[in-house]
């Protein structure tokens, strides 16, 4: 049912200060500031289209069950995107001292 | 005499853009497809003060680039069509990605009416925005609205024509990128404007210049058909790779997070938090609607709701009708054989009148019921919702997660179901569920498999031919995932924000579909009941028949008398089985025959009606190519199943 470890909550990668990561390793309620997109140019620029452009703060409202969407909110506006297109968005995630 | 005015709605999805459109028009609106293409096309007329003012509501879009056919069907119309004013529908609550599209517009040096619309949502939410200001700072008039209430309607429609009467005259933000891009921009103009003169009559030069930098490949694609085109494509490639070294991005991306920065700049500046936003009604049901485990019974639930709203209503309307019919066709036909010949009698009665009723009896009770609950899934919000839910499952066969409503509507009847796979984005996302729709057992193929598998084989074994279709969708899903060209999309869709759908919209757009299939559909549809009638008047039923023995009898194993059945069956698909027994006793069939009957009606061709709709859809090449497929399938796995039970079941 969970086909990665860090689905569990209370189970994330331990993370190092700074690391920038994929958006899929944030957990729900956490924000991170985009770094880039990678993957194929249709995407890439669908993604920046959409928003997600470097530099901007995203953040995680929802990941879906057994591997499903993850919901973020950016620029005021909620998004679903696909377990596949999130994992290309790298960021490096922003201290909140709630989840600290 | 009355002036003539050109009017285009464009802007985001869900921004209430249908909702304006409709209280500009009201009932008098044609709906139906851009030329060629699987994209709605909704125009209607109004008149105004003196004024006639012909509406034309562009597809909801995010971006005039050409990553759908959606964007590249609105930037055509508005670049080369160029209506006399573009009303820019933004939704107050999300203005700065609202901009981004606006931008663009300004950049198309497009005439923009801004309607800054749903300010009451963002009341709600908390954000106050200073229409005023914003309309100094883009340099167009900015109406705020609330499409639902028809608030502010007439103000945007007085705006609309003080800007085409040139009354008013536009002071359009001409706004320039960070000094990196901007030079490369000029530079680039500069060429297009020397090079490609004819090219600039159509589009503005620096927009092409942009497109040129961002490597639009509708643009590059042009400029290859002109003289010069080679030279100026060669320069913007140079410098778009300059770019993308000091940026390490892609140029799409530095002039897309450039807009970006420029659209927040503004909306900071015109829009104000005034409270904090509190847990709102929509997301406590987003908590229940979206969670991880609840979700799916609420997402069953919705999905049982409307199939027997649909199957249930449509049932009653489709009998109740049915019994209408019957009496006047008979009535009818004993009129009309008192004039005219026989021949001549049986041709109208069985051909034109009972293809008419077929439409009327068959297709419309479930249609109606389904373009009304369509509508009302649409407006409130809740279909990118199921569809977040479901998008894993719906990987796996090739597809994103939105092709889950089409599909499951097929499991009622194809023809709304085919009709409903224009919601996803691209062609060949479309074309792949479409195909996947057809082999869904509808309800008419549930009449056929319960009937006669069902009741005289066993429960379990209709069941088992329900799992073998599933499995068969998902193999030749995958298998046109694979052959089809092009580059899967991945999920990237807004989730709006619910809202209480508006029974005018719903209604109106009921309406309009509705009419739409029936111009389209109708015709079909009493054109294939009529050849058929031709054949069995002209006994030409007979001799195709005895064509078709050997494929009948000696592949599927089936009796001779079968045949005919199956060819009617295209008319509609629960007919296969009463013709069936009205040539054969049922019981006299072996078990084997009963399932490879209903194998074979299952998966080919649904009917007629679901030809007609694919051949609205996607023209009569692809609804060749599917119905052939189909058929072809039904055929192969009808003759293998029946060697293969054989061998099982004596």
């Amino acid at each position: 049912m969970f086909r990665n470890r860090r689905d569990f909550p209370g189970h994330e990668k331990p993370r190092n200060e700074g690391e920038v990561i994929a958006l899929t390793d944030l957990v729900e309620g956490e924000k991170g500031v985009i770094v880039k997109a990678v993957g194929g140019f249709g995407l890439v620029r669908r993604l920046a289209e959409m928003g997600l452009t470097p530099g901007v703060e995203v953040k995680i409202v929802k990941k879906g069950s057994f591997g499903g969407p993850v919901e973020v909110e950016v620029r005021g506006v909620a998004l679903a995107l696909g377990r596949g297109v999130a994992s290309r968005v790298l960021v490096k995630p922003v201290k909140d001292e709630r989840h600290d | 005499m009355t002036k003539q005015l050109r009017v285009a709605l464009a802007g985001n999805a869900n921004v209430g853009k249908s909702a304006i459109f409709n209280q500009l028009t009201g009932l008098n609106q044609i709906v139906g497809n851009w030329p060629g293409k699987t994209v709605e096309r909704a125009e209607g007329t109004l008149h105004f003060k003196g004024y006639t003012i012909r509406v034309i509501d562009l597809p909801g879009i995010y971006s005039l680039s050409t990553f759908s056919i959606e964007e590249v069907v609105s930037r055509d119309y508005i670049a080369v069509e160029k209506p006399d004013v573009i009303i820019n529908v933004v939704d107050a609550s999300a203005l700065e990605r609202n901009l981004y599209f606006t931008l663009q517009l300004l950049e198309l040096e497009a005439p923009v009416v801004m309607a800054l619309n749903q300010v009451d949502f963002a009341a709600k939410k908390g954000i106050r925005i200073n229409a005023d200001k914003l309309s100094e700072m883009l340099g167009v008039p900015v109406i705020p609205t609330v499409a639902i209430t028809g608030s502010g309607i007439n103000e945007l429609l007085k705006a609309v024509i003080a800007v085409a009467s040139g009354e008013k005259k536009l002071k359009p933000l001409k706004f320039q990128f960070g000094a990196e891009v901007e030079e490369r921009v000029q530079k680039i103009q500069k060429l297009v404007e020397h090079k490609l003169p004819h090219l600039c009559m159509v589009y503005p030069a620096r927009w092409i210049a942009v497109k040129l930098l961002e490597k639009d490949e509708d643009v590059v694609g042009k400029l290859k058909n002109y003289e010069g085109g080679a030279e100026v494509l060669e320069y913007a490639e140079k410098l778009a790779a300059e770019l993308e070294k000091i940026h390490g991005e892609p140029s799409p991306v530095i002039l897309a997070s450039e807009r970006y920065s420029i659209a927040s700049k503004i909306a900071k500046e015109v829009a104000f938090m005034e409270t904090p936003p509190r847990i709102s009604l929509e997301q406590k049901l987003d908590a229940v609607t979206m969670h991880k485990i609840v979700g799916y019974p609420v997402l069953a639930m919705v999905i049982a709701v409307m199939f027997t709203t649909i199957f249930v209503g449509g049932n009653y309307l489709s009998e109740g009708l049915n019994l209408f019919f019957q009496g006047a066709i008979q009535y009818i036909e004993s009129l009309l054989s008192r004039f005219l010949p026989n021949l001549a009698v049986t041709l109208i009665c069985k051909g034109v009148l009972d293809g008419l009723i077929a439409g009327i009896t068959i297709a419309l009770p479930y249609i109606v019921p389904f373009y009304i609950l369509l509508a009302l899934l649409e407006d409130s919000g809740y279909l990118p919702r199921a569809a977040f839910l479901m998008d894993n499952l719906m990987h796996k066969m090739g597809l994103h997660g939105k092709a889950f409503i089409p599909l499951i509507l097929g499991y009622g009847c194809s023809v709304p179901a085919c009709i409903g796979c224009r919601i996803m984005e691209t062609e060949r996302e479309r074309l792949i569920a479409a195909f996947a729709v057809t082999l869904i057992p509808c309800a008419a193929r549930t009449v056929v498999i319960l009937g006669l598998v069902g009741r005289f084989v066993g429960l379990h074994a209709a069941l088992a031919l329900y799992a073998f279709d599933l499995i068969l969708v998902f193999i030749l899903g995958r298998v046109a995932f694979k052959v089809l060209p092009g580059e899967p999309v991945g999920l990237i869709m807004e989730i709006p924000p619910y809202k209480k759908p508006s029974l005018k919209v719903v209604l109106t757009k009921t309406w309009s579909r509705t009419k739409d299939f029936v111009y389209i559909a109708f015709p079909i549809i009493v054109a294939g009941s009529l050849a058929i009638a031709a054949l069995e008047v002209t006994g030409f039923i007979g001799y195709v028949a005895a064509g078709a023995k050997p494929l009948v009898s000696g592949w599927l194993g089936l009796p001779e008398a079968a045949g005919i059945p199956l060819i009617f069956g295209v008319l509609r698909k629960e007919l296969a089985l009463i013709l069936l027994s009205e040539v054969i006793p049922l019981e006299s069939l072996s078990a084997v025959q009963k399932i490879v009957f209903t194998l074979v009606s299952m998966i080919y061709i649904p009917c007629v009606a679901t030809i007609a709709a694919l051949l609205r859809e996607f023209g009569w090449k692809k609804a060749l190519i599917i119905t052939v497929v189909d058929v072809a399938l039904a055929l192969f796995i009808g003759g293998l199943a029946y060697r293969l039970l054989l061998l099982f079941m004596s």
